[in-house]
């Protein structure tokens, strides 16, 4: 059977805004059971996401996982934002 | 001069911290509470937390009249803890730090309850008992980790207090085990329960079960048969609370006061939630009297998790060259206490 594949592309209002949700999402890795593989990608000020399964329902909660967290970082960065620099300066 | 914002979730408390050098500039919290007779659940917890952090970075900022600017560092808890919780607020943590580009530090949970502890205390290198809703273990400070000497092997003691509490179905607000304290302070007569000492360590399911089947006799199985005893008169729910905490609190003095006689320590130091409940207090103020020792504990604020402990920790970690890469900004929710090194001075070694 052909693997399910979703693909989002969200844009956001400047290149650092989506590369601060790019680097804040990015580094957790999917639980294993999960079986899900996904990739990010930054391409200016869009992030794009891929989600590839073979289980239509393991799909739907990785999708519905990243929307619960990408709305939560969106938000923080609309009340705690703007960005005081363009890029993050620690390791 | 460092000060650190310390953020906290890892069970169904979320709480925001700001600490300067070890003065308490801000601490605010806010639990989740379930109906009487059910638990927390991981996914309604997490969104609880969604829900209420952002409010309360505001209101530590505006407690603490501190600018963003002026924050060394942004530290949370990476575990040991319930996996969406902690992701939720390690995923604001990340974006604050992001944000207002300072360095991020992943701090273990308990090692953040022992240095609040000492720090509220002033205890120098104290045997410590840490007990909550996921723990319990007897910690004493040795050759840069603090060590465990006896823990828990299967529930923590206030995962029994808690599960107690959803069988006689009392309110969880404030807490399960606040409202156990206040029936057992009724309580006259003790009532027999297994008393599950193994070596160092302690058993607390096993009397989990047995307190059950005298509260609900009517949903005992028929293996094992009750004693005549409990089924001529149900006891009361005040009775069976102070039985229950009787018998778990003596459990814990035991070990303890055996974790001391090993180190030769002659100081106590009781954190984590149920390190509040007044009478577990007594019981091993009564112990260290009797050997000389002295018996710290702190109040709600501080022993209930909080974020401010967090950043505590993270301030020892930081101040002491602890540093860690993004990638490294994950969560874990096996996260044992003596697997991290402790660069900070700890009493006399």
């Amino acid at each position: 059977m052909e693997d399910i594949k979703v693909s989002l592309v969200i844009p956001f209002p400047t290149k650092r805004a989506a590369q601060i949700a790019y680097d804040v999402l990015r580094i957790d890795p999917e639980p294993k059971r999960n079986h899900i593989k996904k990739h990010y990608e930054l391409n200016e000020n869009n992030l794009k996401v891929e989600f590839i399964g073979d289980i239509a329902k393991n799909v739907r909660v990785a999708l519905t996982n990243f929307y619960e967290s990408i709305i939560l970082c969106v938000e923080t960065q609309k009340q705690f934002g703007p960005p005081v620099s363009e890029e993050y300066s620690h390791y | 001069m460092v000060i650190a914002i310390g953020f906290e979730g890892s069970a169904n408390k979320i709480g925001i911290g700001i600490i300067r050098d070890g003065e308490v500039l801000a601490n605010v919290r806010k639990t989740y509470i379930t109906p009487p007779g059910s638990g927390f659940l991981p996914k309604e917890t997490a969104e609880h937390h969604r829900n209420q952090v952002l409010g309360l970075i505001r209101e530590a900022l505006d407690v603490s009249k501190i600018y963003p600017n002026e924050i060394d560092v942004v530290c949370y808890t990476k575990g040991p803890g319930m996996a969406p919780p902690l992701l939720a607020v390690a995923i604001v943590a990340r974006t604050i730090a992001q944000l207002w580009n300072k360095p991020i530090l992943g701090v273990n949970h308990c090692i953040g309850h022992i240095e609040m502890g000492r720090l509220i205390t002033g205890a120098q290198n104290p045997t410590v008992l840490y007990v909550s809703g996921g723990n319990t273990q007897v910690i004493a400070y040795s050759n840069k980790r603090y060590r465990i000497f006896g823990e828990t092997i299967d529930i923590a003691i206030g995962n029994c207090l808690d599960r107690f509490a959803r069988v006689i179905k009392i309110s969880n607000d404030p807490s399960p085990g606040y409202n156990i304290e206040q029936l057992a302070k009724k309580g006259k007569k003790y009532y027999t329960l297994p008393y599950a000492v193994k070596g160092m360590d302690v058993s607390f399911s096993g009397i989990l079960s047995e307190i059950g089947r005298k509260a609900l006799p009517q949903k005992a199985t028929k293996k094992r048969k009750l004693d005549q005893e409990d089924v001529n008169e149900l006891p009361s729910h005040e009775d069976l609370c102070y039985s229950l905490q009787e018998t778990i609190f003596a459990m814990l003095v035991e070990i303890t006061e055996r974790a001391m006689a090993h180190c030769g320590s002659n100081e106590v130091l009781i954190v984590g939630g149920v390190g509040c409940n007044e009478r577990l207090q007594e019981m091993m103020g009564i112990m260290c009297e009797e050997r000389g020792a002295k018996l710290f504990a702190t109040d709600e604020r501080f022993c209930i998790d909080n974020g401010i402990m967090i950043a505590h920790a993270g301030y020892e970690m930081f101040r002491t060259g602890t540093r860690m890469k993004w990638n490294d900004a994950t969560i874990t929710q096996r996260f044992r206490t003596d697997e991290v090194e402790i660069n900070w001075e700890v009493g006399k070694v």
